[in-house]
């Protein structure tokens, strides 16, 4: 490897970090999910798309009444927060929980259901943003504040925004372990993810601790969301599907169901995503270039699928028989 | 006169009248709604078998293809319901039968009309020296439909074998990456080898020469169109090849193999108890409908005369997956059901109402009941409900799933082998 | 000696649910295993068919190992089994049920099946109708083609221990199959099962809580506790055996194991 190549590693690592710290959050949102219901909420990227356009409706609407960027990216956050979580939890209570109820022979059926939801939420959002604005291909305006660029030690480079999605992070994911670990709250999601049946006979209701805990993931998925969209600028009603895809990978990568798992998941994906699409095009004489970056996310999850499903710290589970 | 007997005599004289109305208005293409609509009746009520097949006969043997001479978009229409049914019957053994939910089931559509579109067109010059391609239709492109059949087996099977050891949930995900990873290999394998032309598709691919369709009907008096002999062809050949996946779906559904593969959705450590190879029979599942799916790959290729990544897309494996849903997982007779209509609803349907919606919002009809008025012309150009799919599908797949889970015709465990065991006791 | 379990331990976590195991049975016995809830009992029945692998440990069947073996290699060498909570193919008829576990005795293969071929038909006839002779014994001739999950309880055991004898085995484990009978069905069924040891020439190893038909049926018990075996031999004797009257009912309850658990 040349000198060039290696010089610019610093930078590449904290480009990973970014992007990890968005799967991260996104990552939450499907493991906690799985903690409790034990299911794969496709429907968690469209949470997390949904984040991202809120964000840029704040972003269009308030910009001439609130001219401080850093208050108005507040307050996207906080919005994109509730309506993701908002979303999250409708879709809890009128696709998931009817099943529940119900109860299913097919263990197909809640998976079909959100693969369901999912496609119809794009479109859901691609036409309320086609009548509203006559288009759904979103721009995030770009801020001179926000885009302005730090130099940091070693020639790394990093933007104000990437800065605030750093500390955003780790604000959220603080809080979020402050909620899972000190609060009645987590102790009643963490006893409906052991076991609803009994918890509900401790007098946990599971129903509700369901709906938060969709509440919480869909509220980090919409902070991700707004994160997302300013840092790659680009938004429309399809833009979840693949961060949505590459946090699953991350969720897994940490041990699908495990909360610490999904954070550093997230931010070893981030790492090998950019790594990789760097320096394969070099390892590779162009052949394999940045134009599979989104097919090496696909093949780090089907190759750790296949050898090792409970991911790098989870443990491994046996159907009950 | 039983209830069998009346419905015997009672179904052909119906059969007769939807094709007779279909003949005498052969541009109103939904008027083969009724005649598709008494087809599917006839495999659920109860008939003598004359009236059955002979019914069913006239209808695909003559009547369709009367009323498609007049207006070709019927074949185009039927073609593009056969090869959906094709995937959707496919798709119904791995996800109806065997419980494996396959999101990248269009892989295989994909490799089966690659297949054929590379050696069929001059692409196949741009890496095999001598400029042999394209390989003239007689008898390629017989030849490359059982190679698509044997090509997507094979990729079925070496997808299958690490993919199929998972559990269900992240089966879906990696089959989902999967299809995106063939699709994403379609889009780019232009270099540094151009394989497949990349975004820009390859065309043109070549066709079956169908002048002995001329030659046949010139000896009884009618002139065709070249055309029209082509629509013909493919309506024909798409019909032959469906009946047969049809069949051979019934075959496999009543063997040692439909049995394993539904004992296996069930139940997977019951089904291991009794002897039944897991991971034999899941293969064998995805393999088979590979093979349905890319047979039908190679001759989509031909008639569409061009191939590209467009086709094959992550929407195409959900779309025949709601087929599937909204007939009934493991049902064969819903498979039908949900191929015809969900593709009548996405190219007839939904077509329609996008350009009468155009229409008035060209005209800019003003909409007045009284307390609500409306200008058509302030309607907004994004109201186009042929480009909402996604919410189409994703709404069936929901609401049956809430609703209807067994789908609309739902599954029926058979009484053949009782049959069997009778005649067998009989002997 | 034809089935031999060796030093069976089997490990979740932290928990030792079978724990160096160690048994040996008699061709055409009926042999129970027996032990308080959580003894290990149906961890044990997973180590013996393959569900779950052992930690260490050996089982031989007729003189070959068969620990470590899948369970679908397992149950091709004659052993079959029902489960504790009922397992059948719900949306399957219950003729359609018991023709699975004929799978392998059919060996036509996947062409045979798709062009319907000579072979295939008289494969089909054959099995189906071994199916039905066995219907026709255990009284569901009639039910024939009912789906399974319609079935009534007791029926859907029934069906269960009908199912297990199609794989035609040699030794059979049964998993609790009294569970949820009154006493009345369970005198019939511990009969039946004594019927079914004798026409089929079959080993039984018996999973039961109801201790009366336990003691009235079986060669020979053996107890577990905690994953270990902590008795073992004639009925007689293990009603006398003070450790399993303290396993099961703790030291002050001498005498009461002998009415019904």
């Amino acid at each position: 490897m040349d000198g060039a190549l290696l010089e610019i590693l610093p930078s590449i690592i904290l480009e990973g970090l970014l992007v990890g710290s968005v799967y991260a959050m996104i990552a939450l949102g499907y493991t906690m999910v799985y903690g409790v219901l034990g299911l794969i909420n496709f429907a968690h990227s469209e949470v997390f798309m949904i984040g991202a356009v809120t964000g840029v409706e704040v972003f269009r609407y308030l910009s001439p009444h609130i001219e401080n960027p850093f208050t108005l990216l507040v307050v996207a956050i906080v919005t994109a927060g509730f309506v993701s979580g908002a979303t999250a939890v409708t879709i809890e209570r009128l696709a998931y929980r009817p099943l529940r109820r119900r109860g299913y022979t097919n263990r197909l059926v809640p998976l079909i259901t959100a693969i369901g939801i999912s496609f119809f939420l794009q479109d859901l959002v691609r036409l309320i943003e086609g009548l509203w604005h006559g288009e759904f291909y979103m721009n995030y305006p770009s801020h001179a504040e926000l885009e302005h660029t730090l130099v940091l030690p070693l020639d790394m480079t990093l933007q104000v925004k990437g800065l605030i999605t750093i500390v955003v992070t780790l604000l959220m994911l603080a809080g979020l372990w402050f909620l899972v670990k000190r609060t009645r709250l987590g102790k009643a999601i963490r006893a409906v993810a052991q076991d609803a049946t009994t918890a509900s006979l401790m007098g946990v209701n599971p129903d509700s601790i369901i709906a938060r805990t969709f509440f919480i993931g869909g509220f980090l998925g919409g902070v991700a969301g707004v994160l997302f969209g300013v840092l790659y600028t680009q938004v429309n009603p399809f833009c979840g599907f693949i961060p949505g895809i590459k946090a699953f990978t991350a969720a897994v990568l940490g041990g699908i169901g495990s909360i610490p798992g999904a954070m550093i998941g997230g931010v070893i994906l981030g790492q090998l995503e950019t790594l990789g699409g760097f320096y394969l095009p070099f390892f590779t004489n162009g052949a394999v270039g940045t134009e599979y970056k989104d097919v090496f996310g696909f093949v780090i999850l089907v190759l750790l699928l296949l050898c090792r499903p409970q991911g790098i710290f989870g443990k491994a589970q046996k159907d009950k028989v | 006169m039983n209830r069998a007997s009346v419905q015997s005599f009672l179904y052909p004289l119906l059969t007769l009248a939807s094709v007779g109305l279909l003949w005498i208005f052969p541009d109103t293409t939904i008027l083969l709604v009724p005649v598709l609509g008494i087809l599917f009746a006839g495999t659920l009520i109860r008939l003598h078998r004359w009236s059955r097949w002979s019914s069913m006969a006239f209808v695909l043997l003559i009547g369709i293809p009367v009323a498609g001479l007049e207006n070709s978009f019927l074949f185009e229409l039927f073609i593009q319901i056969g090869i959906y049914a094709a995937l959707a019957l496919g798709l119904n053994i791995v996800v109806g039968m065997a419980g494996l939910l396959d999101l990248g089931y269009a892989a295989f559509f994909a490799i089966g009309a690659y297949t054929w579109a590379i050696f069929g067109s001059p692409q196949a010059n741009q890496f095999i020296e001598g400029g042999h391609f394209p390989l003239p239709g007689w008898p390629y492109f017989y030849l490359f439909m059982a190679l698509a059949v044997i090509t997507a087996a094979l990729v079925g099977v070496l997808i299958g074998l690490p993919a199929l050891r998972l559990r269900g949930d992240y089966l879906a995900i990696v089959t989902l990456g999967l299809g995106e990873v063939v699709r994403v290999l379609a889009n780019n394998l232009d270099h540094p080898v151009n394989i497949t032309n990349g975004p820009k598709g390859i065309s043109p691919v070549e066709r079956p020469p169908v002048d002995w369709i001329l030659a046949i009907t010139d000896r009884l008096g009618l002139t065709l169109q070249t055309n029209h002999a082509v629509a013909l062809f493919f309506y024909g050949l798409v019909l032959v090849v469906m009946l047969a996946i049809v069949l051979i779906n019934r075959r496999l559904d009543r063997s040692r193999f439909g049995r394993a593969w539904v004992a296996i959705r069930e139940d997977e450590i019951a089904a291991r108890s009794m002897g039944i190879p897991l991971l034999r029979t899941k293969v064998l599942a995805f393999a088979t409908g590979a093979a349905f799916s890319g047979v039908m790959g190679a001759i989509f290729s031909a008639k569409q005369l061009f191939v590209s990544p467009e086709s094959f897309t992550l929407l195409q494996s959900i779309t025949i997956l709601a087929m599937v849903i909204l007939g009934g997982m493991g049902s064969i007779q819903g498979a039908l059901l949900g191929a015809a209509a969900v593709t009548l609803l996405n190219i007839e349907v939904l077509k329609s109402l996008s350009e009468g919606l155009n229409h008035l919002r060209q005209t800019g009809f003003v909409l007045d009941l009284g307390f609500i008025k409306y200008n058509f012309a302030n309607l907004s150009s994004q109201l186009e409900p042929a480009k909402y799919e996604r919410m189409i599908f994703g709404l069936i797949m929901v609401l049956m799933m809430i609703f209807r889970p067994a789908g609309l015709i739902p599954e029926t465990r058979h009484k053949l082998e009782l049959e069997a065991r009778r005649k067998g006791k009989a002997s | 000696m034809s089935l031999v379990i060796r030093d069976i331990t089997k490990r979740f976590g932290g928990l030792v649910a079978v724990d160096g195991v160690n048994l040996e049975v008699q061709r055409g016995e009926i042999f129970s295993v027996i032990g308080p809830n959580g003894a290990g009992k149906t961890s044990l029945f997973n180590v013996l068919t393959g569900v779950y692998r052992p930690d260490c440990g050996t089982i031989t069947w007729e003189g070959r190992r068969i620990s470590r073996l899948a369970p679908e290699s397992i149950a091709r060498r004659g052993v079959a089994r029902t489960f504790q909570n009922i397992r059948l193919f719900g949306a399957m008829t219950v003729f359609e049920n018991v023709l699975v576990a004929q799978h392998s005795h059919a060996s036509y293969s996947y062409l045979d099946a798709m062009f319907r071929t000579r072979r295939f038909h008289r494969q089909e006839h054959r099995i189906a109708r071994k199916v039905m002779d066995l219907l026709d014994y255990f009284g569901f001739a009639e039910k024939a083609e009912e789906l399974a999950r319609n079935l009534p309880y007791g029926d859907q055991r029934r069906l269960e221990i009908a199912r297990a004898l199609a794989l035609e085995p040699r030794l059979l484990l049964l998993d609790e199959p009294a569970a949820g009978m009154n006493p009345k069905e369970t005198d019939v069924l511990r009969d039946f099962i004594r019927t079914i040891r004798d026409d089929f020439s079959l080993t039984i190893l018996l999973i039961e809580h109801h201790m009366n038909m336990v003691m009235s049926l079986s060669d020979r018990v053996a107890v577990l506790d905690y994953g270990r075996k902590i008795a073992e031999g004639q009925p007689a004797e293990i009603r006398r055996n003070p450790a399993v009257i303290e396993a099961y009912l703790g030291a002050s309850a001498i005498g009461a194991v002998t009415t019904d658990a």
